[in-house]
């Protein structure tokens, strides 16, 4: 994997607002919200749901357009109020409820990306994708279908179709949610294990907190809707991490920093609901 | 499957279940056609029946009436795939040519298959290519609501995920709303091909020279009255091997299907 990697990945979003006009009632869900996203940083944003977390990665991914402000990627724009860049492989995302490919088998979910880039042949790409999926420690489950295996598993194989396109920018909106616990702690470390072989730009959106400092260089939270950054927590752990990390007490100060900024967020946003529901 | 899973299976209570039903039934029917109860008086009995079966399937003629309604439900439901399954397709995707189709297809749709044939057979030249256009008709529809379901029921994950990892429009067409589509062209399919055999035995009798629903009903008019059974039989059969092949298709065509 390690032949694979290219530099690059510096994301710079800039008093970048959203404003949707579906049927003239017009919702603000981003509101000039500024972030920086250093080379290879692993930049987690946390937030009530429904705040807009989701319209900044669209919007980062090629899904959106925006309506103000400006995204660049390596100092290069790729979402303006006038252009959003098509999607593409070196902006790779990971969805919430998982997208592969049903009708492939892991090993041809693998090598997609890389066959219709052109990137590689049939067969070299099937070379690849078993070498990455024994190093990712999932080679017996290769020719199987994603019906055929566990959601923690899908996951992880998700995160390796992800990989071998070697992308600038690895967008993941809530990959792990709805996952029990324990699988949830595995899949995380497995994410972490990935990323120590092949560092890449991450943007994470989660609103589970203990997820965020455990993965995340920073921690972004997000104030509720419309989106602004309430506050940046840079989270020092030193990597490679393990679930140890968990039990020392700088996690605990941290958590308490991340809670406190997000539980306010979460009232404003509970109080909100009611009204609209009143 | 080993003999010992071949066994388990046949006498697995399901399948004890599956010959319980279909022996009482032709018991109660031997019972009721024998003892001449009301209804029953024209009825020949079971063992009647099997007595002309032998005879029947001993001859040519019975099994070109197979041939004639298998080529028929054939040519007419290969038809409507051909046509039906770009069509809906095509519908599903182009916003424009849905709107200005959609209408007429509806309208359309609802109208029996049955209904058609005073008008088809005024429209074609010869009978055999209107009852031919009538078995398309009862396939084609179906086909053609199905794939526009399932093309439009596609999770627009699996669409964003495939622009992500760098396909062209023609990738997401062919690996990804191809592959989307095919366990709903295979539901239409099954559904259209038991409407079709409905339709093909009914345009026999009212138009055919040959087939097995011309044989049950050449069968009545000539008053050979176990000849009948024979022919509602053999429809029955006929009906469940075209669906199986169906199905066996579908097994090997959507082989990810098996598991989820």
């Amino acid at each position: 994997m390690s032949t694979l990697q290219q530099g690059g990945g510096r994301i710079s979003i800039r008093n970048v607002t959203k404003i949707y006009d579906p049927d003239g009632a017009k919702v603000l869900a981003v509101d000039d919200c500024s972030l920086e996203i250093a080379e290879g940083e692993f930049c987690v944003i946390v937030g009530p749901s429904g705040c807009g977390k989701t319209t900044l990665l669209n919007a980062l991914a090629g899904f959106h357009s925006i309506t103000s402000g400006e995204i660049t990627l390596d100092g290069r724009a790729i979402c303006t109020p006038q252009f959003t860049a098509e999607p593409s492989a070196e902006r790779i995302v990971v969805f919430q409820n998982g997208a592969l490919f049903p009708w492939y088998t892991v090993l041809e979910n693998i090598t997609y990306g890389p066959e219709v880039q052109g990137r590689m042949g049939r067969r070299e790409a099937a070379e690849q994708a078993r070498e990455l999926l024994a190093e990712l420690g999932l080679a017996s489950i290769a020719d199987r279908y994603p019906g055929e295996i566990s959601s923690g598993m899908k996951r992880r194989v998700e995160i390796a179709r992800a990989l071998i396109n070697d992308p600038k920018v690895l967008l993941l909106d809530e990959p792990f949610r709805a996952m029990d616990a324990l699988t949830k702690g595995v899949v995380q470390e497995f994410l972490l294990r990935a990323l120590d072989k092949v560092r890449k730009t991450v943007l994470f959106i989660t609103h589970d907190l203990e997820e965020a400092l455990f993965l995340g260089d920073k921690v972004v939270v997000m104030s509720t809707r419309p989106a602004r950054v309430k506050q940046t927590i840079d989270v020092d752990f030193p990597r490679p991490r393990t679930f140890r990390v968990r039990s020392s007490a700088r996690y605990l100060e941290l958590k308490q920093q991340v809670f406190d900024a997000v539980h306010e967020e979460a009232l404003k946003a509970f109080d909100a609901g009611e009204r609209e529901m009143a | 499957m080993n003999v010992i899973k071949v066994r388990k299976a046949l006498l697995s209570k399901t399948v004890l279940r599956g010959f319980f039903s279909v022996g009482g039934l032709i018991v109660l029917w031997q019972i009721a056609a024998s003892m001449k109860l009301p209804g029953f008086t024209a009825v020949p009995t079971p063992i009647e029946v099997w007595g002309v079966l032998a005879d029947s399937i001993s001859q040519a003629k019975f099994w070109d009436h197979w041939a004639a309604s298998f080529a028929r439900v054939l040519s007419g439901f290969i038809a409507a795939q051909i046509i039906g399954i770009p069509l809906g397709l095509f519908m599903a995707m182009s916003r424009t040519f849905y709107a200005t189709s959609f209408p007429l297809l509806e309208i359309m749709r609802p109208i029996p298959p049955l209904a058609w044939v005073p008008a088809s057979i005024i429209f074609w030249p010869t009978t055999e290519a209107s009852i031919a256009f009538v078995i398309f008709l009862g396939a084609f529809f179906t086909v053609v609501i199905n794939v526009i379901g399932s093309a439009r029921n596609i999770d627009v994950r699996y669409l964003r995920a495939a622009q992500s990892l760098g396909s062209r429009p023609m990738d997401i067409f062919l690996r990804i709303i191809l592959p989307a589509v095919l366990p709903g062209i295979f539901i239409g399919m099954a559904v259209g091909m038991g409407i079709t055999w409905e339709v093909v035995v009914a345009a026999e009798m009212i138009a055919g020279k040959s087939g097995l629903g011309y044989l049950t009903w050449s069968s009545y008019v000539g008053g050979n009255y176990p000849q009948i059974i024979i022919g509602m039989i053999s429809i029955g059969i006929a009906g469940y091997i075209s669906s199986s092949l169906i199905r066996l298709l579908g097994h090997y065509v959507t082989p990810w299907q098996r598991t989820s």
